[in-house]
Formats: structure tokens, sequence, C-alpha cells
């Protein structure tokens, strides 16, 4: 049996993305099971998802607690040792990421491998929804999942032209990943950063929520405080020279400023993971 | 009726503790942020299930969705009894609450008419738990309980139109409002505010993730509610004296409203034009209500 556990966020279709991997097995003739971790989900918030492929009928319905597989969706939790945590010996981690392999910062007895999947998704669907973008990858890296088997699974979930372009992206994907390396440190550090998901209440930060960011024209802007009035999150700070400025911890990068602005000041940049 | 406020009279302060933990470009989130600019700090705020829109500064309770009604009840005759009734009592409720589960409870809280402001955020859905129908959903819009498929074409009901049931009822003061009328909406809640006896300002919150939108345009969606007379903003004082705020030459056409939302996306044309229909006779009402400056049932 595989077990395989995704991490995403809200919105990059990481829970499609296990029931494709599921039907696509199912499509080659095995058994599998695709199970979504539900809590309360926002678009924007990390989550995870799991799936189990065998070729007898598999009979767990817990939680995948030691997967051989970890995907991972999202650039900023490509850079969070929690995705490479609790795997099996030797697991395979294929991480969203611009960067090469060895450049993650990674530790345990594990093999890596990336693949720009936002890029990816951005060319083909025009928006970073990276789920099937990454699927074309995994495909190459896990013997028992193949494309064929995943494009079939992917025209089940978007017929037609949403789907054309949702295969070109797992295509690309195939294509694009790199080899598979080991990671150099074993040992996981003893203190890992907790990525902050959901929940209610008041959050602390929610940079890391942004694939895009509003980046403010100064010389454009007229000082109307349309996107200060309009931004659901406070993010944006009304400056003693009446401008509007990003607090970096509170915005999640929705764009409605960048859409109302009257003189179109602002322009949403896709925000660069720093190493 | 409200005062007209401008731009430079909105509060820089906030009233709530952010960021929150919505979904990016939440209607709900920005409703929170707006109403509690202008709410001041001697407020209890209470809440039921719903999405997590804003936590505010003020302090709250909850209780169950049943208990909307009775909750609010009980705080503002405490607070009558303590002498305190410089403390407000205010509900910050979902469609699902409002028009649904709590109806029945707020209906007589507003039948006693309590000393409350209920404040609804209005997403049509049930969608802090996966965007089931509820009775704020619109006809024709699809949910995860009214999917469309060979036998069924969405929801198969209008929207409550729940400010005229609490018109009914003569309460003080009723008032729907607008994400995209920023400064009409603090206007409404700072004069609701302070009004004595059972108060409810209904606010349009668009769902980027139920609604199926891009989460940027979530003002431009909620425009083109108000503009199309899909949600028109209006205020009514007991249960009679009516005004209209926002009254264009001329509607813009519905679709400009459903259009970029995927859960109207199945629509055809004949169903839409039986909503255009509906939504221009529904405006024919409202305006010769604001003609009349009253009310009448
Ligand atoms: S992108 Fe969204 S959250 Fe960020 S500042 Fe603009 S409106 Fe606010
Ligand atoms: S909406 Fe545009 S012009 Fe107006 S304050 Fe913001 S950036 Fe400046």
């Amino acid at each position: 049996m595989i077990e395989i556990r995704l991490h995403g966020r809200g919105g990059q279709g990481a829970v499609t993305a296990s029931r494709i991997i599921a039907a696509a097995a199912f499509e080659d003739g095995l058994y599998s099971q695709a199970i979504p971790m539900y809590g309360t989900e926002r678009r924007g918030a990390p989550l995870t998802a799991y799936v189990r492929i065998d070729n007898v009928r598999v009979r767990e319905r817990e939680l995948v607690h030691t997967p051989d597989y970890s995907i991972c969706f999202d650039e900023f939790i490509s850079m969070n040792q929690t995705i490479a945590n609790s795997m099996k010996p030797g697991g395979i981690v294929l991480a969203n990421s611009k960067f090469k392999p060895e450049e993650l910062p990674l530790a345990g007895d594990i093999k890596i491998a990336c693949v720009d999947a936002t890029g990816i998704a951005i060319k083909h669907l025009g928006r970073p929804i990276t789920n099937t973008a990454i699927l074309g990858a995994f495909c190459k890296l896990c013997p028992e999942v193949s494309l064929k088997g995943v494009e079939k699974a992917i025209y089940k979930y978007f017929p037609g032209r949403v789907g054309d372009m949702n295969v070109a992206a797992a295509r690309a994907s195939y294509e694009q990943v790199t080899d598979l390396i080991t990671a150099k440190n074993k040992e996981p550090p003893k203190q890992v950063e907790e990525i902050v998901s959901g929940g209610y209440g008041a959050l602390k930060d929610v940079s890391g929520w942004r694939v895009f960011e509003p980046v403010i024209d100064e010389e454009k802007c007229i000082g109307c405080k349309t996107c200060w009035i309009y931004c659901p999150e406070a993010a944006l700070e009304w400056t003693a020279n009446n401008k509007p400025a990003m607090i970096s911890r509170a915005c999640k990068g929705c764009g409605v400023c960048a859409n109302e602005c009257p003189v179109k000041a602002i322009e949403m940049v896709r925000v660069q993971v720093k190493k | 009726m409200s005062e007209r406020m401008t731009r430079a009279q909105v509060p820089l302060e906030e009233g709530i503790i952010f960021p929150g933990s919505t979904c990016q470009g939440c209607g709900a989130a920005m409703a929170a942020r707006l109403t509690f600019k202008v709410m001041g700090p001697n407020v209890i705020r209470h809440g039921i299930p719903c999405c997590p829109d804003q936590s505010s500064k003020s302090p709250s309770t909850g209780s169950v969705f049943e208990g909307a009604g009775p909750s609010l009840t009980g705080t503002s005759r405490a607070l009558k009894a303590l002498g305190r009734t410089d403390i407000k009592a205010v509900g910050f409720f979902g469609d699902g609450g409002v028009y649904d589960i709590s109806f029945g409870g707020l209906m007589a809280a507003a039948q006693r008419n309590e000393n409350a402001l209920v404040i609804c955020k209005d997403n049509e859905a049930y969608m802090n738990t996966g965007g089931q129908h509820s009775g704020g959903t619109p006809k024709y819009a699809e949910t995860t309980t009214d999917q469309v498929g060979p036998n069924s074409r969405g929801n198969k009901f209008h929207k409550i139109r729940a400010a005229f049931a609490f018109a009914a009822l003569g309460v003080p003061y009723i008032a729907t409002a607008s994400v995209a009328f920023p400064e009409d909406l603090m206007a409404k809640v700072k004069y609701a505010k302070d009004i004595e006896g059972f108060r409810v300002i209904l606010i349009q919150t668009p769902c980027p993730v139920g609604w199926r939108f891009d989460p940027a345009k979530t003002i431009e969606v909620a425009r083109s509610a108000v503009q199309s007379g899909m949600w028109p903003l209006y205020e009514i004082e007991n249960g009679s004296t009516f005004k209209l705020n926002y009254k264009p030459k001329e509607l813009k056409p519905i679709t400009e409203y459903l259009k970029p939302q995927a859960r109207f996306r199945h629509m055809t044309e004949t169903e839409i034009n039986e909503m255009q229909t509906y939504t221009n006779q529904r405006w024919e009402e409202v305006l010769r209500a604001d003609e009349a400056k009253r009310l009448t049932f």
C-alpha cells in the first residue's frame, strides 16, 4: 500500500487533487481512497488531504500518519519542515517551488523533488490553482499512478475546455519536474515553526496566504481612500502623507484594493518566496 | 432616517482585531470591519454559528442558532435592570441565522420590541459549512444542496424579503445595506445604534467561494446587485415610513450581477428573463413606496 499526504491551501485544489489521484489509480485498476481533512476550510488557509492506493481493498479508515509521499501545493508551505515530517524512511517529498530541491530547508530520511507549479498554473490556467499543475510531476515520481490515468481523471472533474487546460498543465509539470535528490540533513530541526492555519478569531500573521500582493504607485495615487475603505482586513494603513501602505502581516492578497482603485495605482504582483 | 456620511467622516480607527480568519476577499469581513468602525466601545456583541468574519474589540457572547432572539432579549433586559442602557445589545448574525433557523425567535423578539440591534451579514447560504441552501438563497442559485442536474435547476424559491417581514411587525427601524456602499452602511449602523427598540440592518455580503467568483471582485458584485435592483438599499421606520437610498435613473440588467458568479452559470435565457421580470416588479414596489414615503401592506 502507498500512502500520500497533500499539503495546500484552500482554493489551490488540494482536496480535488486527492480525488483525482485516487480516481486515476482506480482507472488503472487499483483500489484507492481519498480523505480530505475537514475543519473550517477557508480559501487561503492551510489544509491537508490524504490518499491511499493498494492492489487489494483498502480497509483503513483513518488519516495517513506516515506517508510514502508528501505533496505540497504551496510555495510558502514548501519552505516549512512540516511537509517532510513523519514520513516513511526514504519517503518522497514533491514540493511546489521555483528553487532546486537542494535549496529547500527540509531534513529527514527523505528524497526531494521540485516543480514550479505556480508558474505552470498561471501559464496554463491563468490562475494560481496548482493542483493539476503538480499532478503530472507526481506521476513521474510514483510508478503506481500513470499520467494517462491522471488525464482521464482530470476530464472527469473538469470536462471540456477547462479539462484541456488542466491536462496541459499536468503534462508540463511531468516534463519540468526536477530529479530526486536525497536530503542532506538527516535530523530534522527540533523546533519547527507552526504553519498558521485558519480557525476562528483574529490571527497573528497571514502574510503567507498571499500569492499576489498589492504594490502601490504613490505617484499615480490620488489619495481617494477607496482601497483603504474596501479592504476586508484593514490591511492598508492610512499614512500621514495621505497615501495607503500595506500592512504585511494582515494582507491576504485578495486583490480587491487593486480592482477598485479608480486610477489603477495598485498592481497585484506575484510574491517572491525567499530562501 | 440616517444622515449622509462622507468618506472624510469615516473614522480611521478600527473596531476589529485584524487580520481575521476569513477567506480572501470576504464580504462578511468587510461588513464587520465597517460596522464596528462606528459602533463604539459600549456594545455587547452576540453571535450564533456562522462564518468567522472579524473579531471586534467589544465583549462578545455566543449561543446556538435558535438562541439569537432569546439571548439578545436576555442581555438587553439585564442591561435595563442594571440601569446601563448606554450599553447596546447587538447581534451580528448570518443569513442562515436571521432568515432561517433563528427566524422564529427573532420574530418573537421583534414583536415584543426588545431593545436590540440585529445586523445580518447575508451571504445567501450556509457558507461556513460548505454552502448549503438557506432562506437567503436567491432563486436558481446553485448551492451544495440545490445542485444543477437533469431534474434540478438550482434553488427553487425566491429569497425571503426579510425586511418586509420585520416591517409587518412595525419595529422602529429596518435598513438594507451593501459593502459596496460603505458610507451608507456606516451611517445606518450609527443611526440604528441609538434608537430604542428592535432594529434590523440587513447587509448583503458577497462570498467569493460560495458564489464562485474571483475574490478581487467582491465589491464589483455587491455594487452590481444594488445597481441592478437585486439588492435595493432602503430604510423603513416604524413599519411604514419608507426611503429608498439609492435610485439610479435606469437599472442595470441583472445579467451584470449574474454573469461573474458561477452559481448562476447554468441559467437559460428564459430563466434569466423570469428573474429580470421578478426584479423589475419588486423594484417598482420599492419605487412606489419611496414616492409615497410610505410602505403599505
Ligand atoms: S490585497 Fe486584499 S487584503 Fe491585501 S491590502 Fe488589498 S484589499 Fe486588503
Ligand atoms: S484607491 Fe488608488 S488612488 Fe485611491 S487611495 Fe487607494 S491607491 Fe490611492
